[in-house]
């Protein structure tokens, strides 16, 4: 997990999956009701046929803020492309969603990722080590917080020199001061 | 600022030496000085001892690889907003 590109990579379903589960937890049906996909128009409900058809399901935050055809659209595409499988596995990506929102209480989360897991098939034993994972990181950040500690193990990651995509690789520092 | 003095790692018994050397070897990494939170994992034995053992459980490869758990131990911390 050295390249950098990997993690921006988790950073973006990290965002997107709470972006999901706020609306999800935050708006419930009774606060807001969702779209009745018999209401839709032809185009969000082509949107909607393509979430069905990736998560076997429609989660409730796209029919949510499906009264914006136009805000749905990019929503869901973000959330495909955050999600679709680039440098990391879709399954490590469920993984990341079913522990950030274990982590961050969010039941809708915590049962969409853990329905996903499944469904791409790993099993109880697997979700036992995200579930451990996300349980001892928990105890030990609450503990590093209470004591308060500085970070002294940030630096012995190597750092990735290459530059953003399609971009340059930076010309090295010549180690002088800037003219101000 | 921690909220502690964090002691130094040569004023432990040597018990916690073991504890520190298997502390470079799980993080692969000569530490100048064993990580903070070894050392406060370190003050109590019967406490650090099992949670030490327990992670190590979780973070074993298994269905995820080692890596893979690093990450999802990586966004765990985010989530609970710490830096350490």
């Amino acid at each position: 997990m050295k390249e950098d590109a990997l993690w921006y990579e988790a950073a973006y379903v990290v965002g997107i999956t709470n972006a999901l589960n706020v609306v999800a937890d935050g708006l419930p049906p009774d606060v807001l009701p969702p779209l009745a996909e018999s209401a839709a128009d032809v185009q969000t409900r082509a949107v909607i046929d393509e979430i069905r058809a990736f998560y076997g399901e429609v989660p409730a935050p796209f029919l949510t803020v499906a009264r914006d055809p136009r805000y749905l659209s990019d929503l869901w595409a973000a959330v495909r492309h955050g999600f679709d499988e680039h440098r990391l596995t879709r399954r490590l990506k469920e993984a990341l969603a079913f522990a950030v929102s274990l982590t961050s209480r969010s039941a809708f989360g915590t049962r969409l990722h853990l329905a996903q897991l499944r469904r791409l098939g790993v099993g109880e034993g697997g979700v036992m080590e995200v579930v451990g994972v996300a349980q001892m990181f928990s105890s030990y950040t609450k503990i590093a917080d209470t004591l308060q500690l500085a970070s002294d193990m940030g630096d012995i990651a190597p750092v990735d020199p290459t530059p953003a995509p399609g971009g340059r690789v930076a010309r090295p520092s010549t180690g002088r001061p800037r003219r101000t | 600022m921690p909220t502690v003095r964090i002691r130094n790692a040569s004023e432990y018994p040597e018990a916690a030496q073991k504890l520190f050397d298997l502390s470079k070897a799980w993080f692969a990494h000569d530490f100048a000085d064993p990580p903070a939170m070894s050392r406060v994992m370190a003050w109590d034995p019967e406490f650090g001892g099992p949670h030490g053992r327990a992670m190590k459980r979780a973070m074993a490869p298994g269905e995820f690889t080692r890596a893979e758990k690093e990450m999802v131990a990586a966004v765990v911390s985010g989530a609970n907003a710490c830096r350490y």
